[in-house]
């Protein structure tokens, strides 16, 4: 009982953030005040008319989906040789996994500026989609691993023993059959990228920054309501992504959360 | 993974004249700030995603646990940015006026953090505890033990090793957090990850900043030995 | 049962490590037989299974099929068919794809796939199943529509990897039987390994014994199981009662009970030398009179249905299985005298 109640207020705390922000997008003035005095659309019109923030988007959709595009054959690859090819260090592997969630994202940033400096890339996207390949590597990897993991290798056997040469098993019998990991690679893919921050911020200039980066600029000069907006559309999207994942993927079991029982 | 790191190489050659000038109280306190902020995370983060953790794990409608997954998740989705604007927001007096200055103070940057690392932590725990065999729960209460002694005695126990490892996760990630400190900090909390930016985008010190990055490197590989090891030891 | 030798392996050996899997291993397999290789877990038969199929290559050694050397063939190109046992049907596709599958990749026009694919499930007796996922079929199901996709492609030979371990006992029986069937109504040549030895004893037309990477004996079933080249087949073919004894003169024994057993062997036994006796329990006769009746205590009876195991004592504690045919009326501390024909008895080395 205890146990349920401190639950739900911490599923609370969890969500406070969320409400406030989507009920700041509605709020008439710059003001904020709660409740509010009224209702008022004109942050949604601000945010989606704001230059910076279109352009920002723009980049954000290019930089995705080439990072995803590349980062995506890159990964399955790991992920088949990783699983099937006996490594000689898997403790280390798996912490090399998981190191783009730990590493600061300042130091790599840094790094990346300096080196894009020396080679003159700045102003270019492409240091952009080499950084998001890199960071969404991993998840890419890890996601794909899963199915590969389930993936039964007398399949392979058996597509070979029917006369189909190597590219032709991994075409019509591998590939179909990593299809939930790819969808799950991809998904996880665009969620990272699109919001991929630090990072970013360290190697963008305004011409090619992605959102995040033009939200964080915004905010820090900025107070008005706009934000608000604009999150509250990120949050709509997320929300929407993340339940149509669930739907067709059951996280529960990617993340590794299993029934009792 | 291993980003090029130019290190303490500069223009001019090498020098050490850098770091040097990193072990200044100044500095150091940032170092030391970030560290006690980071452990105080950790610890709240683990209290409060405890509970959350185990409904997620014990929950038998599987509606159910879809709904706490995605509420977990979505957070974790949004970004950064979003996420800690929307702390500004809520913290700030606009919405409720708090009887401590919370925005812009190390209390709030610490509310912000937690409220970030929960769904990590959330998701690590859950695994491990959905992970426990049932049958030991059921064999304590065969025994005589009420519900609240099988998880003080039995259940506990068995998810350190969940604990573990999640804390040495979000510690680890703590440690280098940039967009919480910038936003909720409003300049006057400092983690590393900030004065990094501070030296490299604002002072244009690239010099120090890579120094003192290489510093917060050195350090975080140094956990990331240890997570590996505490990872690659116990299936969390 | 000479004939034409569709596959041939020539002193194949392969090693894992320290581990020797194949040790020399010399098979004919010949035009329509069906060949089973038996052994346990270890022996080997599944690696020679693999050289055969390509999936694994050997260190040593040649492989033939119809006369062509094919050792270093990839697995695509040697015409066989494969019947995993997990099956490996593919979930994606259904029924009718999954035995397409290897007309597909042979490039055989589309018309004539659905007509031979159709062909194949009416010969597995599914003919309605073309169109269902593999999932929703029962093992036995799923196994006929693998034996379909293996079949289909009209291979040169039919590989099996333990067909029958998955299904339940009465299942089990029905597929051997209908295996039979079809393997004797397309006439092909057919591998499979087993380690079970009814299954071999009664699905195959010769047996392969395996033991640590070797061949052990080959021949039809009731040569193996009536003159096992080798104490390890011996033993493993079979149940069989150990005696042991010292030789009187050419032809007796005497056993550590005193009891003097004649055995009619072609070889002459050394006197004074240590004899090792195998005597399988259905030969080993209760009651009866003759030479070699002696003396038992009845130490136990299990009923098993169609027969009963009779555990019985002999002087000095020595230990013989017999089994009868029915139910007995005998019970645990009997005595009872029992006969063991002289030409019963296998020698052990």
């Amino acid at each position: 009982m205890i146990a349920r109640g401190a639950a739900l207020l911490l599923l609370a705390f969890l969500t406070l953030p969320t409400i406030v922000v989507i009920a700041a997008s509605f709020n008439p003035t710059a003001i904020l005040s709660f409740p509010p005095d009224g209702l008022s659309l004109r942050w949604y019109e601000n945010a989606l008319t704001y230059p910076q923030f279109r352009r920002a988007a723009v980049n954000t959709v290019i930089v995705t989906a080439a990072s995803v595009a590349v980062a995506l054959p890159i990964g399955t690859a790991a992920a088949l040789a990783l699983v099937r090819y006996p490594v000689p260090a898997p403790g280390a592997w798996n912490a090399l996994l998981l190191s783009p969630l730990v590493i600061p994202g300042v130091a790599a940033g840094l790094g990346l500026l300096i080196l894009a400096a020396r080679l003159g890339l700045l102003a270019n996207r492409s240091v952009l989609v080499v950084a998001h390949v890199v960071l969404v590597l991993p998840f890419v990897i890890r996601s794909v691993m899963v199915s590969v993991a389930n993936l039964d290798p007398m399949m392979e056997r058996a597509a070979a023993s029917l006369g189909a040469r190597p590219w032709r098993v991994f075409w019509r019998v591998t590939l179909p059959l990593l299809r939930p990991g790819l969808f799950a690679a991809v998904l996880f893919a665009v969620i990272v990228s699109a919001n991929e921050f630090v990072v970013s911020l360290f190697i963008s200039t305004r011409v090619t920054e992605i959102l995040p980066v033009a939200m964080f600029t915004y905010v820090v000069n900025y107070t008005d309501p706009t934000m608000a907006a604009l999150s509250t559309l990120f949050i709509a999207a997320t929300f929407v992504v993340v339940f149509v994942a669930d739907r067709l993927l059951r996280l529960a079991t990617m993340f590794q959360i299993e029934d009792p029982r | 993974m291993l980003e090029f790191i130019p290190g303490s190489l500069r223009m001019g050659g090498f020098t050490d004249r850098n770091f040097r000038s990193i072990l200044t109280p100044q500095y150091l306190r940032y170092i030391w700030d970030t560290i006690v902020l980071s452990a105080a995370t950790t610890v709240l983060t683990l209290v409060a995603s405890y509970p959350l953790a185990y409904a997620l794990a014990r929950t038998r409608s599987p509606a159910r646990r879809s709904l706490l997954l995605i509420l977990t998740l979505a957070p974790f989705f949004t970004g950064a940015i979003v996420r800690t604007y929307a702390w500004m927001l809520v913290l700030g007096n606009s919405f409720i006026r708090w009887p401590v200055k919370l925005l812009f103070e190390p209390a709030g940057v610490l509310i912000g953090l937690v409220h970030f690392s929960m769904p990590a932590m959330i998701l690590i725990l859950g695994a491990a505890i959905s992970h426990i065999n049932p049958a030991y729960e059921r064999a304590a209460a065969s025994l005589g033990a009420r519900p609240a002694r099988v998880f003080w005695r039995v259940t506990f126990p068995l998810s350190m090793p969940g604990m573990v490892s999640g804390s040495l996760v979000i510690f680890a990630w703590t440690f280098s957090a940039f967009a919480t400190p910038e936003l909720l900090g409003g300049g006057r909390v400092k983690m590393i990850a900030n004065v990094v930016k501070d030296l490299a985008l604002d002072s244009f010190n690239w010099p120090g900043s890579a120094a003192f990055a290489v510093v917060a490197l050195a350090l975080t590989l140094a956990l990331l030995a240890v997570v590996g090891r505490a990872l690659g030891r116990t299936p969390a | 049962m000479m004939g034409k030798s569709v596959v041939a392996l020539e002193a194949i050996s392969k090693s894992y490590g320290t581990v020797r899997a194949l040790d020399g291993v010399d098979l004919t397999v010949y035009e329509g037989e069906l060949l089973a290789l038996l052994g346990p877990s270890g022996c080997g038969k599944t690696s020679t299974l693999n050289v055969i199929s390509g999936f694994v290559d050997p260190d040593h050694g040649r492989v033939l099929l119809d006369g062509e050397d094919v050792t270093h063939q990839p697995v695509w190109r040697r015409g066989l068919g494969v019947v995993f046992q997990s099956y490996a049907l593919f979930p994606h596709m259904t029924v009718a794809e999954n035995v397409a599958f290897g007309l597909r990749e042979r490039g055989v026009p589309r018309r004539e796939i659905d007509g031979r694919v159709a062909e194949a499930l009416k010969l597995v007796r599914l003919p309605a199943a073309g169109s269902m996922r593999p999932s929703h079929l029962s093992g036995g199901m799923q196994q006929r529509v693998a034996l379909a996709r293996a079949l289909v492609i009209r291979p040169r030979v039919l590989l099996l990897d333990e067909p029958l371990a998955a299904l339940d006992r009465k299942l089990r029986e029905e597929m051997r039987e209908e295996l039979r069937e079809i393997q004797r109504a397309v006439g092909i040549t057919s591998v499979f390994v087993t380690h079970d030895q009814h299954e071999a004893l009664g699905l195959s037309d010769r047996i392969a014994v395996m033991h640590a990477g070797r061949i052990e004996q080959l021949g039809l079933p009731r040569e193996v199981y009536e003159q096992p080249a080798s104490r390890f087949v011996a033993d493993f073919i079979g149940a069989s009662s150990v005696l042991e004894g010292v030789a009187v003169d050419a032809r007796t024994v005497t056993l550590p009970g005193g009891e003097r057993i004649e055995l009619r062997w072609p070889r002459a036994l050394t006197p004074d030398s240590l004899v090792r006796l195998l005597i399988r329990p259905e030969r080993v006769e209760l009651g009866g009179s003759g030479p070699n009746t002696v003396s038992a205590r009845v130490a136990n009876v299990t009923f098993l249905g169609d027969h009963s195991e009779v555990r019985l004592e002999l002087g000095g504690g020595v230990r013989l299985l017999a089994t009868v045919r029915g139910g007995v009326v005998i019970g645990p501390g009997d005595r009872i005298r029992v006969t063991l024909p002289p030409d019963a008895f296998l020698e052990s080395q």
